[in-house]
């Protein structure tokens, strides 16, 4: 069950690669899978078993999967610690002056979506 | 006779399993940690990393070297990324009638926190590569790492700031949305979820099931959207 799960994401994630290669450049290999996949189950309705299996153990260990990755961050520290406070107060304002205006506009179109329906 | 500790020592360092060894392991001990605690800033990633550094500093082990020997996780990465789809359709299900609402945050939203973003970093003068590793700020790590990577950043740092962006979305959000009177749960949400991925939704999980449910969804539109338009956009404007 979960090989054959697996064996679609790993088929996906290829089919994406071989598009990155021929047509997408711009878009990363998974990512077009990614996209693939969705459309696939909005065509289909639904998720098979053997998918969600797959899907769900190996998301669960995606923070492991990280890992490795951010450790890489060690052969930048010259780079992070020339820009540091730039990095630190960008991303910081940016975060959440941007979470007060999608919690606010959110808000709005809801409440206005309600009463418009109350309307009719 | 003497035994030879010293090239034990370096053959058991250098042995191809050993990175992924220490990787395992210092995950487990911080998850431990985690799971204990549930402080926000206690990040998995952002310790396991940390711990790591500390790690292979100490046993002079190279980057090269490490990620040489942790290639297989790397490599299912990629399957992992799409795999994100699944939860991103059963989202997209549960959420039918509030689409319209939906969209236009996102789009909003979406646009909103990766320019200003990048008008701060401008402003303040960042590299160009840095620059382009923090505009996938607010976007879930696999999708902000090849992104990045994508538009001439550095997927490692995309990691990074991603979790920062996380942590202080996370802790901060909850209390700064009440300041300002949004108390609908999926404004909640939307707002946990499209700026802080992954650690706002699982902030907006403690609130409710609601606010859990519309992070999620926040969470994955923001990531295929990101990951979709911000290369095409960059590659135009180049």
């Amino acid at each position: 069950m979960l090989l054959r799960g697996l064996t679609w994401l790993v088929l996906f994630q290829l089919l994406g690669t071989a598009l990155n290669h021929l047509f997408l450049s711009v878009l990363p290999g998974p990512i077009i899978g990614l996209v693939l996949l969705l459309l696939y189950l909005m065509v289909r309705g639904q998720v098979s078993e053997p998918l969600s299996l797959a899907a769900n153990s190996l998301l669960r260990y995606l923070p492991l999967l990280l890992v490795p990755p951010a450790v890489g961050v060690m052969v930048y520290a010259a780079e992070i610690a020339k820009d540091f406070w730039a990095i630190v107060g960008s991303l910081v304002v940016s975060v959440l002056v941007s979470q007060v205006l999608v919690g606010w506009l959110m808000q709005r179109l809801v409440t206005r979506q309600r009463r418009r329906e109350g309307q009719a | 006779m003497t035994l030879d500790w010293q090239g034990a020592a370096q053959s058991v360092i250098h042995h191809p399993l050993f990175g992924i060894g220490i990787t395992l392991g210092a995950y487990q001990v911080v998850l431990a940690g985690y799971e204990k605690t549930r402080w926000t800033f206690l990040q998995p990633v952002l310790l396991s990393m940390l711990l790591l550094i500390g790690v292979l500093t100490f046993c002079g082990i190279s980057y090269d070297e490490y990620r040489q020997s942790t290639q297989i996780l790397g490599t299912l990465l990629g399957p992992a990324t799409v795999a994100l789809a699944v939860p991103l359709f059963l989202n997209l299900r549960r959420i039918r009638q509030l689409f319209w609402p939906v969209l236009t945050t996102l789009v909003v939203g979406g646009v909103f926190a990766t320019g200003l973003c990048l008008a701060l970093g401008t402003w303040f003068g960042t590299d160009h590569m840095i620059l382009m590793t923090m505009a996938p700020k607010s976007v879930t790590s696999p999708i902000a790492m090849l992104v990045a990577q994508q538009i001439g950043g550095v997927a490692a740092l995309a990691a990074v700031f991603v979790l920062i962006t996380g942590v202080i979305g996370g802790i901060f959000g909850p209390a700064l949305l009440n300041r300002v009177g949004v108390r609908h749960a999926a404004a909640r949400g939307m707002a946990l979820g499209l700026t802080a991925h992954a650690v706002g939704t699982s902030v907006a999980l403690q609130e409710s099931e609601e606010t859990g449910a519309f992070a999620a969804l926040a969470m994955s539109l923001m990531g295929v959207g990101t990951a979709v338009f911000l290369p095409l956009a960059v590659s135009l404007s180049v």
